[in-house]
């Protein structure tokens, strides 16, 4: 049950790998009706029916408003006459939904249904009528204007599974995967009522299948993207396939564990990322520190500048970020070893990888350590240690056997959009405003060959042999750890 | 009926009567065995202490019972002093203004220096009044009646002078001494600094001695110093450089400074919340040149001169806050005498007339813990009762806050304005448990020491547990089991050789079942977490709290028992409060050494650790507002 729940969420695009993982998980037990008790689901039907003629009142009056918008683009692009009556045929059709009623609601615009005739009677695959119906921008309203167009095409709507499952194939294309309206709409090229089971024997067995697997893998579909339904989608499911369908089932799991997951990852990343290269580097360099202390500076905003020869330079932003700790670390460093600034370091924010910077030290020798001796005197009010011979006893011993690495420590870290020396040598001198003991330390550069692609780990192994012979792939890049003794024109005295 | 009745009574008063002679002879005994002990005492320094024997499972009676007396002659110099004080505090001081105002009228300062208030505890031959620790208690309940002018005086003696009295030398006590007695001069406590409160490793201030060796040139600036503003001579504390083992440290010393010095500022005094007629401010030292003769004690003894002070001056705080709630009790019962509600006065409704009793109990135990303590530092020798000390202030200033919100609670709207003086009651009480030391750090400094204290004497057996001695640990497991079916303690208050009245047996004897439960606890606190223990503050806050109550059992068995015992007027009033009060300290002791047994998981510490860690990581109130919804 707590499985989903381990799994490390913490990284860009965790949550939906959850879920869905959650998902097929529970696909095993749903089905065995654990995770759905019969109560629960009694009572979400159950509302769901109370819910249904509230509903579609209620659809009637808020329809108009989104409908317009909807169709907007498609009754501009079609100059319908008749604007009013297309919209009233829809809702009229919503409301009675039965076969039987359809065939006695007005025809729909003729206009269209010409149009369409004319020119798709050959029509072979549902992807071609999205092709020739957007075939300069590919947008939303071009999308709703494919649906309408298919909608109206046919009464009977032949054809319309393999028209969703085209559609749902062609929705990233148009940029509405993540667009809850247009499943809806999608969902709504149904029939409705025709594949509701209407006695137990059609119950019993697998009612109408492929229509019942295609509203099971628009929802999934949906899933996958992180769209949750709403009540709409769930009215419309129930038109469709009935109270017990599997798509039904499919929903009813979607809305158990979505709200459940939707939190689940600490660390959000926000769906929209901030554009400007500052901002962004602002935000990354906040998630990594994740201190509430650290403070971020910029040492250089973007700009671009022409200098008298006439030769156009473009200066990269520079943004660091340090924490009062962090500084306090650095004070106690001594001067006598080096500190080094490393990168660059790949941090994956939903599909962008952007790289940081750290100033980092290695970690104190124990021989060099110096623990701060015990001062009887520090505290006026209180002993702050106990003269006594007697230690913890195991039985309140609470902390775990944890085996401590000391890593050594990192001092501060930046982002640029440039990672040569040059460029990193100005973050070190900004951070010596502030932390004078800078001035005194050798600062090594150990830096990597700039952003690449990212790869597999015997991808990064033969990277680091390739690092080792002058590469070609960049000017500045800098010799290897291994020179580093030798090497005096990278580091700062 | 009548007659059976009246029969009884005057059984009981026979009896009572036979007793009142019998304690009285017996105080008397004792008072002779006391007088004799007094002579021995002037040689050797006392080692007895009734506090820290408390964490053995011992009760040290000698030292507490009977509760502490004054002389006749005492008694009747301290009624010739009180009376011109209280008058003057009756009728020439205006509270309200001085709250007003932010500022103590001149007049009204030159009123309390004429009365000798500003030299209460200096010598007659420095000029001061030279009263006893006693006497100024009994100063204090009443200069307490108006909050600023009582930390102004306390803030001039208790610790602005203090440093001299006790550790400065004749040429310094000459010098300084009768200015500051007679009020012409005002001293203040100079310790404090932005960065510091308790810990003295933070102290920037530093004292450099100048090239010709004559004088110290200290530079720094201190915080919140009360009477900053007003204060002539100012006890510093500073960095020096000392040489100690031949090798160069900082230690800290303290200093006489005079503003007559030059170099000195004070800043803009603070707007605070309660007692706004005292001054408070920074003081800035700008090379300041100060004498080397001034240096109080040894250089780079600063640090126990400072402990000594902040230890001596606390233990007024329990008789001060006494006397502003006995005041409150008149003012609070008058107006629910007086005030009608549903044609019934307002005092016979029960939650009210539990706030009259919660606020007499809290006055009578506060009493009872200063004026004891008081009298054991008046004892001869030097008395190290800095721990009681510590538990009259912490468990005065938490009851006094109580008993004050409580006072405005019986008013309730009317309380709240300014027309009555509850409000401002209220504001200058929320310092008592801030200022000399806050009570969470005294709270560790009760606990800790008297740790410190069983510790030394149990580690050998506690080694010898741990190391298995299955003798030992049998015979812990027996008393265990001897204690858990009931039996109880008994360590000599009641019975033949008792110093408690019998009318307080009962109560003696909880006190007495907590006194060993308690001896128990530590033992196996220390058992288990040994030096460790400094680090689980949830723990030691338990502890202390336990100690508290123990002590206030004490002072209050101790000075009913004498009350009866030489028939002092309302007697039985005080075998009520006492009787009233040990038992419900009784039960809290009970619950909080129930849990100080169990581990961090069952008595929710570590909860509340976890808690205030996720609260705090996040800066803020983790929850989702109740009103969020996820689809």
């Amino acid at each position: 049950m707590f499985c989903p729940m381990v799994l490390p969420a913490f990284h860009h695009g965790g949550v939906y790998r959850v879920i869905s993982e959650g998902d097929s998980f529970l696909r095993t037990f749903v089905s065995r009706n654990v995770l759905f008790p019969e109560s629960r689901r009694d009572g979400s039907t159950m509302k769901c029916a109370r819910c249904l003629l509230q509903l579609q009142c209620l659809r009637l009056v808020g329809q108009s408003a989104r409908s317009a918008a909807q169709h907007g683009a498609l009754l501009r692009s079609t100059s319908s006459s008749q604007p009013d009556m297309l919209h009233n045929t829809q809702v009229l059709r919503r409301f009675h939904g039965s076969p039987a009623c359809a065939k006695r609601r007005p025809v729909p615009a003729e206009f269209i249904n010409e149009d369409d005739k004319k020119r798709d009677k050959s029509l072979v695959t549902h992807d071609d009528l999205f092709e020739q119906v957007a075939k300069e921008v590919k947008t939303k309203a071009t999308f709703n204007k494919v649906v309408d167009v298919f909608i109206k095409r046919d009464i009977r709507r032949r054809g319309h599974v393999e028209f969703i499952y085209a559609a749902l194939k062609k929705m990233p294309e148009f940029g509405v995967e993540r667009d809850l309206v247009v499943y809806n709409k999608l969902l709504d090229v149904f029939p409705k009522e025709v594949f509701v089971p209407r006695n137990f024997i059609q119950r019993m067995f697998n009612h109408y299948p492929r229509q019942q697997e295609c509203g099971v893998q628009l929802l999934e579909q949906m899933e996958n993207y992180g769209i949750m339904p709403n009540m709409e989608t769930k009215v419309l499911l129930v038109q469709i396939f009935g109270e017990k369908g599997h798509p039904m089932r499919k929903y009813q799991r979607i809305m158990y564990w979505f709200p459940k997951f939707k939190h689940i990852n600490p660390f959000p990343v926000p769906q929209q990322l901030p554009e400007d290269p500052v901002d962004l580097a602002r935000f990354s360099l906040t998630r990594i520190a994740n201190d509430l202390d650290a403070k971020v500076t910029v040492y250089q905003l973007p700009s671009t500048d022409i200098t008298e020869s006439g030769e156009q330079i473009i200066l990269p932003h520079i943004v660091g970020i340090q924490s009062p700790s962090q500084m306090q670390l650095l004070a106690q460093h001594s001067p006598s070893r080096p500190v080094f600034v490393e990168g660059p370091f790949p941090l994956w924010l939903r599909k962008t990888c952007v790289y940081y910077y750290v100033l980092r030290a290695d970690p104190t020798p124990p021989d060099e350590k110096v623990e701060e001796p015990f001062d009887p005197e520090r505290c006026l009010a209180f002993p702050l240690q106990l003269d006594l011979d007697l230690d913890r006893d195991f039985g309140d011993e609470e902390s775990f056997d944890v085996e401590d690495l000391d890593e050594g420590p990192v001092f501060a870290m930046c982002m640029t959009s440039q990672g040569d020396q040059a460029v990193l040598n100005q973050w070190i001198s900004g951070l010596q405003q502030n932390n004078p003991i800078l001035g005194q330390v050798p600062t090594l550069f150990r830096l990597d060959a700039g952003p690449r692609e990212l790869q597999g780990p015997a991808d990064t192994e033969s990277a680091h042999q390739h690092r080792t012979d002058p590469g070609p792939q960049r000017e500045e890049r800098q010799p290897e750890e291994d020179e580093e003794p030798r090497r005096s024109q990278g580091a700062k005295w | 009926m009548m007659n059976v009745n009246r029969f009884v009574v005057l059984s009981k008063s026979v009896h009572i009567g036979q007793r009142l002679l019998a304690g009285n002879a017996r105080h008397a005994g004792k008072e002779v065995l006391h007088l004799r002990q007094r002579r021995s005492f002037k040689t050797h320094p006392r080692n007895l202490a009734y506090a820290k024997d408390l964490f053995l499972g011992q009760v040290n009676k000698a030292e507490v019972f009977p509760y502490p007396e004054i002389g006749n002659e005492e008694a009747e110099e301290i009624s010739q002093l009180v009376a011109p004080v209280e008058k003057f505090f009756n009728e020439e001081v205006d509270s309200a203004k001085i709250d007003r105002e932010a500022k103590i009228p001149p007049e009204t300062l030159n009123g309390l220096k004429e009365l000798g208030l500003f030299g209460i505890m200096v010598p007659e031959e420095y000029g001061g009044l030279g009263l006893s620790n006693t006497m100024y208690a009994r100063l204090a309940e009443i200069t307490s009646l108006d909050g600023s002018i009582a930390v102004t005086l306390a803030a001039h003696q208790a610790i602005g002078l203090k440093g001299i009295l006790i550790a400065g030398n004749e040429a310094q006590k000459q010098k300084y001494l009768p200015k500051l007695a007679s009020g012409e001069h005002i001293a203040a406590f100079c310790l404090t600094e932005p960065g510091s409160g308790s810990d003295a490793a933070s102290i920037q201030t530093r004292a450099t001695l100048s090239e010709d060796g004559k004088h110290y040139l200290i530079n720094g600036s201190k915080f919140w110093i009360s009477n900053g503003d007003m204060a002539d001579v100012m006890t510093v504390f500073a960095r020096t450089e000392v040489v100690v083992d031949g090798v160069k440290k900082d230690k800290i010393s303290a200093f006489i400074v005079e503003r007559a010095f030059g170099g000195v500022t004070s800043g803009k005094p603070e707007d605070k919340l309660g007692i706004r007629g005292s001054n408070t401010c920074e003081v800035s030292f700008d090379n300041v040149p100060v004498p080397v003769e001034n240096v109080i004690g040894e250089v780079g003894g600063g640090f126990k001169v400072a402990m000594n002070i902040l230890n001596s001056g606390r233990f007024s705080m329990g008789s001060s806050s006494a006397g502003m709630i006995k005041k409150l009790i008149e003012m609070t019962s008058e107006y629910a005498a007086t005030r009608k509600q549903f044609n019934k006065s307002l005092g016979e409704f029960g939650m009210i007339q539990e706030k009259f009793a919660l606020m007499a109990l809290n006055v009578f135990v506060m009493e009872s813990m200063a004026y004891l303590t008081a009298g054991m530092m008046d004892r001869p020798g030097l008395p190290d009762c800095s721990l009681e000390a510590a538990m009259v202030k912490v468990f005065s200033s938490e009851g006094g806050w109580i008993c004050v919100s409580e006072a405005l609670q019986i008013l309730g709207g009317l309380g709240y304005t300014k027309n009555y003086p509850y409000e401002r009651y209220v504001r200058d009480c929320r310092i008592l448990p801030i200022f000399e030391g806050t009570n969470e750090i005294l709270r560790m400094y009760i606990a800790l020491t008297g740790m410190q204290y069983a510790g030394k004497v149990l580690t050998g057996k506690i080694k010898e547990m741990k190391k298995g001695n299955i003798g030992l640990a049998l015979g812990m497991l027996g008393k265990k089991l001897k204690n858990s079916f009931g039996s109880s303690v008994d360590l000599g208050l009641t019975g033949k050789d008792g110093v408690v009245h019998p009318s307080l047996a009962e109560s003696a004897k909880k006190f007495e079942q907590n006194v060993g439960l308690f001896g128990s606890t530590v033992e196996s606190l220390l058992y288990r977490y040994g030096k460790t223990i400094v680090d689980e503050q949830l723990v030691l806050k338990r502890v202390a709290d336990v100690m508290i109550n123990l002590y206030a059992m004490t002072a209050v068995l101790s000075r009913t028992s004498r009350s009866i015992s030489i028939g002092l007027r309302n007697h039985d009033h005080e075998v009520l409060l006492a009787n009233t009060f040990c038992g419900d300290a009784f039960f809290k002791n009970n619950y909080l050494m129930t849990q100080l047994q169990k581990h961090s998981p069952e008595n929710n510490d570590a909860n509340i650790k976890k808690i205030a860690r996720e609260v705090l990581e996040k800066r803020a109130y983790v929850c989702s507002h109740p009103l969020e919804r996820t689809y």
